[in-house]
């Protein structure tokens, strides 16, 4: 009797296997799209391995962090490369994630019944954001300090409850070794286990209800779409898509890797060409641009209203897209999706230019 | 006292608070201002008073001319006819009427407790004071630097001896050559003072630590220095410097051969910023011009300062080009920064070390500065190392990845395929 006769014998685990080899996925132009959610799991599992790999020598505390970091690149046996992997890997999951969500967009897959699908994959691209904002300030450089100081400058603005954010945020007034320790335990155990929860809530409802196909694709017959086995077929293919991936890392690792700069220094000026992480640049740059008043509101809070107000109506879009629930398309809709990439680019690219 | 009486007193009150004029009423100002209005363009001895430090602390004119400051309408009491009346202040009388104040410990601390007193007995050793005694008017008195009648504080940027106005205040006479031409002294030193590494500093940067004419001088017991005296006036800056070669044995030599010290090799007013080509003995260092084409010792000892310092410098370069290469590169090299500054320290201490003639000693200091060096070549070079290794391993490591990816391909296509003939 093999080992997995003994384990089927107590819990029926071929019934997860005969699922997965019945289950198939549709063929046809966008099957690619279906791989960018496996890269971003890919990309997560990377940044579990190297984030736990860096937590052995990573010691957080105003007076320790930058050191801790420095002996890791310089001195620690390949440390060097578990950094750059870790970083590198970081800015490509939200790269992925959110042209994951694009995608998903675009082929309306967030239609019923998969709107919870939908709702969880934006909860996990916000905390993926959030895993970006907690680990910059990480190594306690002087960018990262100086960003993290407008960021939750930023935060402290929204109306009521802006004071207690900065707060919570900084755990004071101030960005101070506090707010490091404080950022450190969001960043090592408060999101991943939140993120681990979701991912697998995720994970669950997209092997439920299986791939979800553009609504012009659902009016062909059964018997004359294309499908392919999601075992071996699509899991090979997911490999092939990951290696590439794990070669790209490496190549960035070498010949980009990310600087350490000067330790932040909370007495110094700030220093000229301050900037968050590029996936807050475009809101960073819309803020910068935002004029000092609008009407009877203080530019910044404005710019800030907007930001709030339009993640959650790009949160509840299933349920406000109502063509897409009769499985029709909708202009309206995929307007609003091709501006806000347009001004996604546009705005990250001035803010990097200019 | 009625409403409108108090708002006049107030008002009045505010008008002579707000003005620069003293309060009190002064005959000498009244009549001179109106004579300076007659005069228009002409000689306007009012222009700059009401803001001279002696009206803004209360003396008047009185305090200076003589005369009687409340006589109005009536001149003959307020100067002429007026036993205390002095008028016009010749050049010869200026040094003791200043005196009879800035000469009085007990007058002068009222105004400041670390005032200096004794500016007119060290006039009088000045070479400007001993010719005044032997009675020539055209040497400088307190007047030509400090100013008439528009006397400001010397830290007020306005006074013609605040630091940044010494060189020009002294070249008013020093760089007039048909005016000094009795003295039969050269008056090109204002110019070659700007050229100067001092003079740059000061004018240019406007670094007010830098030494102005005063600072090697003296101001009101102004000299040229003697040969002796050269390298303590430097060492007030120079310190190590002056120290050093007042040790050597060259300081005797030089005294007994009347060559000024420091000046000998470094010039005077036009002193340039050292290089160590002082000491390229095949392009002209400043020992040849003792030395001559000699060779022996003297050259020996150039060429050993020379080739030491330059040798230092050589891996300090290379040091600085290695760890510039290896932080392109992104590799993290911040530790080596402190070995690297310790062996630039060490290069300005092996300069300074020259002022003492010693081999050894130069060579003691320069010793440090090698180790220094070399552990920052050392690690940059271990950083390169390492990166080259980096890359190294990248393509190993991608040269699997990309032979497994080709490999993946192909099971592709041959899951395909039976994919294909089970649909069949």
């Amino acid at each position: 009797m093999g080992i997995m006769d003994w384990i089927n014998e107590r819990v029926n685990i071929r019934g997860v296997s005969e699922f997965a080899f019945k289950k198939k996925v549709p063929v046809f132009y966008g099957t690619i799209w279906y791989y960018l959610g496996g890269v971003s799991l890919f990309l997560f599992a990377i940044q579990l391995v190297t984030g736990i790999l860096l937590l052995l020598y990573y010691q957080p505390g105003a007076t320790t962090a930058f050191e801790s970091i420095k002996f890791i690149v310089s001195k620690v046996a390949f440390g060097w490369l578990i950094r750059e992997v870790h970083a590198w890997s970081a800015n490509l999951f939200v790269f992925f994630a959110f042209l994951h969500m694009f995608t998903v967009f675009f082929a309306k897959a967030y239609r019923k019944p998969r709107e919870m699908t939908w709702f969880s994959g934006m909860i996990l691209l916000i905390l993926g954001m959030g895993f970006g904002f907690s680990g910059y300030l990480l190594p306690w450089n002087e960018l990262a300090f100086f960003a993290t100081k407008i960021g939750s400058d930023i935060a402290g603005a929204v109306p009521f409850v802006g004071e207690f954010l900065l707060r919570l945020l900084r755990a004071g007034d101030e960005v101070t070794g506090a707010t490091l320790t404080r950022f450190y335990g969001f960043h090592i155990a408060l999101f991943p286990a939140f993120f681990t929860l979701v991912l697998g809530i995720h994970l669950i409802l997209v092997q439920v209800q299986g791939m979800s196909i553009p609504p012009e694709l659902e009016r062909i017959p059964e018997k004359h779409r294309r499908y392919m086995p999601f075992f071996p077929n699509f899991a090979i293919r997911d490999a092939l898509f990951w290696l590439i991936i794990l070669n790209i890392i490496a190549l960035l690792a070498v010949f980009f890797p990310w600087e350490l700069g000067t330790k932040a220094d909370p007495l110094a000026s700030a220093p000229a060409g301050i900037h968050p992480e590029w996936y807050f640049m475009f809101m960073f740059q819309t803020l910068k641009l935002i004029p000092g008043h609008i009407f009877f509101i203080e530019g910044e809070l404005f710019g800030l209203l907007i930001f709030v107000f339009g993640t959650i109506f790009w949160f509840l879009v299933p349920l406000l897209d109502r063509k897409a629930r009769r499985g029709q398309r909708s202009r309206f809709w995929t307007v609003i999706g091709v501006v806000l990439i347009v001004y996604m680019i546009m705005m990250t690219l001035w803010g990097y230019i200019v | 006292m009625k409403f409108s009486n108090v708002s006049l007193l107030i008002l009045i009150i505010v008008a002579v608070a707000s003005s620069n004029t003293p309060l009190t009423k002064d005959a000498c100002i009244d009549c001179h201002k109106q004579l300076d209005e007659e005069r228009e363009a002409g000689e306007q001895i009012l222009k700059n008073v009401f803001q001279d430090i002696h009206l803004q602390v209360g003396l008047s004119c009185a305090d200076c001319h003589g005369g009687n400051p409340e006589a109005y309408d009536d001149e003959d009491e307020a100067m002429w006819d007026n036993p205390t009346f002095i008028g016009a202040i010749s050049r010869r009388d200026q040094p003791e009427i200043c005196g009879s104040c800035h000469s009085d410990p007990q007058f002068m601390r009222q105004y400041s407790a670390s005032v200096q007193t004794d500016q007119v007995d060290q006039y009088w050793t000045s070479q400007h004071g001993k010719d005044l005694l032997n009675g020539n008017d055209k040497v400088a008195t307190c007047t030509n630097c400090h100013g008439v009648h528009g006397i400001y504080p010397v830290k007020d940027p306005r006074s013609l001896v605040y630091p940044l106005n010494v060189p020009s205040t002294c070249a008013q006479c020093h760089n007039d050559a048909e005016y000094m031409s009795e003295f039969g002294i050269p008056t090109d030193q204002y110019y070659l003072y700007r050229t100067s590494v001092h003079g740059k500093a000061l004018l240019d940067r406007q670094s007010i630590n830098a030494p102005a004419c005063n600072d090697c001088h003296g101001n009101h017991g102004a000299l040229p220095p003697d040969v002796v005296h050269i390298a303590d006036i430097c060492g007030t800056c120079h310190v190590n410097n002056s120290q050093l070669f007042q040790k050597s044995h060259l300081n005797n030599i030089f005294l007994k051969k009347g060559f000024g010290q420091c000046e000998a090799c470094h010039g005077n007013h036009g002193v340039k910023k050292p290089s160590d080509e002082y000491l390229n003995w095949e392009h002209g260092a400043v020992c040849l011009q003792c030395h001559g084409n000699t060779t022996g010792n003297p050259k020996e000892l150039a060429d050993l300062f020379y080739h030491t310092i330059d040798s230092l410098k050589g891996q300090i370069s290379l040091a600085e080009d290695l760890m510039d290469k290896a932080e392109q590169k992104g590799m993290e090299i911040s530790d080596l920064y402190f070995p690297l500054e310790k062996s630039q320290k060490v290069l300005i201490q092996t300069r300074t070390s020259i002022h003492s003639f010693n081999k050894d000693l130069l060579l003691e200091t320069v010793k440090d500065g090698f180790i220094a060096s070399d552990e920052a070549i050392q690690g940059a070079s271990l950083a390169l190392t390492e990166f080259d290794q980096r890359r190294k391993w990248l393509f190993i490591f991608s040269l699997i990845i990309t032979y497994l990816i080709v490999v993946v391909y192909f099971k592709i296509k041959d899951f395909d395929r039976r994919h294909r003939n089970k649909n069949k």
